[in-house]
């Protein structure tokens, strides 16, 4: 078998990944170097627009964003996914297709048209939300739930949680279904209760699956753009900004291609470093 | 367990399934409402139900052809992926070759690039090569974008047939295409599915490269129409309903029919 059948394999998948991935990752790169006037590269800038960030305030904030969305991710959809999953796993056969179907149903659906649906659900007129608030008499909760910045990212991160907890669910499943069952019979007969079996075999043995979603959710927490466009656009303010819509404004609103191109950078930069380290550490396993 | 514990267990997988399920309903419920029962409530049952917002927003605001749209560049996104990256993931399964670490390594990078990151580049080149403000435009980069995921679960789906099979065939005097064709093809068939599955669900959901692509309002998929309707509709909630659950219900009960399919595609790797 030569090389060449090998390579001929390889084409179709190559030519279009270096066409539209590899190649425009080399140019913004290299557009991060230079000047741009009006979509024209001017003059060789150096790093004149990665330091520029510095002084960017909003791109600290878009940052910050990404960071806080990355920890409530962990905080909540993950812990959630990992709870359902050890109660799940007790039930039978049919509970179980059942529910993970279920709690699977929001990743099918577009974010921008979960955006569309919880942004209804915030809106503080007609909203679900404050209705029913209203409707338990605590009336006084009540809010805008989008439109003020101290609960926009939050309000948006249960969203994301919304289209996330399922996913959890079903790699926590399958990794528990892989525990050997004598361990927990084990434990029953040492008198151990549902909450140690959880805490001291399902959760050590669940480590990997826990590295790996972490990991998923601080690339996701990276990437989003969707929810965030079609809800708030960044707004109220800057409250909602995150780098992949700082970057579609800087692009496509501002004009300002370099500093476009330094900031797509330095968002690849962040998720490759990631990509990499998931790498290591669940190889090396 | 006791009795007691284990009920609470249960109320807390009910609680989760109403967090999934409840905006889904809420959806539906609207979209059947006429305008007349408007404020009897958001979970007040509709009556009569209506539906006047799905033939109105199917009919008038162009909701049919962003449909259409949507299944056109969705199903080119998925025969241009399938065309490509399972023989790409043989040649990495069961191949050797000069250089196949270092071509693997580079669609493994990609695993993780999200659009907007080379949408600066890439929406230059498109205009270079007039794509712009064309269905190809979007295509080409959708399926180069969902590349990495797809050969590398091919290459996962690869590994698992037994050389043997292969071995035997091209003994027998069959070429690797042919061997790949005849036995492999036919092996590898539930990965298939599933690839098919996931790369046309991803291409349905995506968002960012029809919106900046595609400007005639006749070539654009229903996420941008969804999206410029919500602007467009501004309180005709019953249309925006109709429309939303058009936009999902079709991949909704595509995953319920295909559920073990799809859980095995987006789970790959991830238990490996």
């Amino acid at each position: 078998m030569s090389d060449r059948t090998a390579y001929i394999f390889l084409l179709p998948a190559l030519v279009l990944y270096v066409a539209f991935v590899a190649l425009p990752i080399a140019q913004v790169v290299g557009y991060s170097l230079f000047e741009w006037d009006q979509g024209i590269i001017g003059d060789f800038a150096g790093l004149s627009n990665f330091e520029r960030m510095g002084g960017d305030t909003v791109f600290w904030a878009a940052l910050s964003h990404n960071a806080i969305w990355v920890v409530l991710t962990l905080a909540f959809p993950l812990m959630a996914g990992l709870l359902l999953a050890a109660i799940l796993a007790e039930r039978n056969q049919h509970v179980i297709r059942w529910m993970s179907a279920i709690y699977f149903i929001p990743r099918t659906i577009p974010l921008v048209v979960a955006g569309i649906i919880w942004g209804w659900i915030y809106n503080p007129i007609f909203g679900l939300l404050n209705y029913m608030l209203e409707s338990v008499g605590l009336g006084g909760w009540t809010g805008a739930w989008l439109a003020q910045s101290e609960t926009a990212l939050l309000s948006l991160n249960v969203v994301g949680a919304w289209t996330f907890f399922g996913f959890c669910v079903v790699i926590y499943l399958a990794a528990i279904q892989s525990i050997d069952p004598s361990l927990y019979e084990a434990a029953e007969i040492d008198g151990a209760g549902w909450g140690r079996k959880f805490r001291d075999i399902t959760v050590p043995l669940l480590k990997n699956s826990t590295l790996f979603l972490g990991l998923y959710a601080a690339i996701e927490a990276m990437r989003f753009f969707d929810l965030v466009w079609v809800t708030t656009q960044g707004g109220p303010g800057y409250a909602t900004e995150v780098l992949t819509t700082h970057i579609y404004k800087t692009f496509f609103l501002v004009g300002d291609f370099g500093y476009a191109a330094a900031l797509s950078v330095v968002l690849l930069a962040i998720v490759l470093a990631i990509s990499s380290i998931s790498y290591f550490l669940l190889r090396a396993k | 367990m006791s009795k007691t514990s284990r009920h609470i267990q249960t109320l807390v997988l009910i609680l989760f399934a109403a967090y999934a399920l409840a905006p889904v309903y809420l959806v539906l419920l609207a979209s059947m409402r006429s305008e007349a029962d408007l404020f009897s409530g958001p979970l007040a049952l509709p009556w009569p139900i209506n539906i006047d917002n799905f033939l109105r927003v199917w009919r008038e605001s162009g909701f049919a052809a962003y449909f259409f749209n949507s299944l056109k560049i969705s199903a080119a996104v998925t025969v241009l992926v399938l065309l490509s990256a399972p023989l790409a993931g043989f040649a990495f399964a069961k191949m050797r070759f000069a250089g196949r670490e270092g071509l693997f390594a580079l669609f493994l990078a990609g695993l993780v690039v999200p659009a907007p990151s080379v949408i600066v580049a890439l929406y230059g080149n498109l205009q270079t090569l007039g794509l712009i403000d064309n269905q190809i435009g979007v295509i080409l980069p959708q399926a180069a974008l969902l590349m990495p995921f797809s050969v590398f679960m091919m290459r996962t789906v690869m590994q698992e047939i037994p050389d043997e099979l292969i071995e035997a065939s091209t003994m027998d005097g069959a070429t690797l295409f042919g061997t790949f064709i005849r036995i492999v093809v036919p092996i590898a068939r539930p990965g298939l599915m599933s690839l098919t599955l996931i790369v046309f669900l991803f291409s349905w959901q995506e968002y960012l490269l029809p919106l900046v692509v595609l400007q005639t309002e006749t070539l654009k998929p229903i996420t941008v129409g969804a999206a410029s309707l919500q602007g467009r509709y501004g309180v005709d909630y019953g249309g925006i309903a109709a429309a939303g659950l058009i936009a999902f219900a079709p991949i909704v009960v595509l995953f319920l029919i295909m559920q073990r399919s799809f859980v095995r595609g987006l789970s790959a790797g991830a238990v490996k």
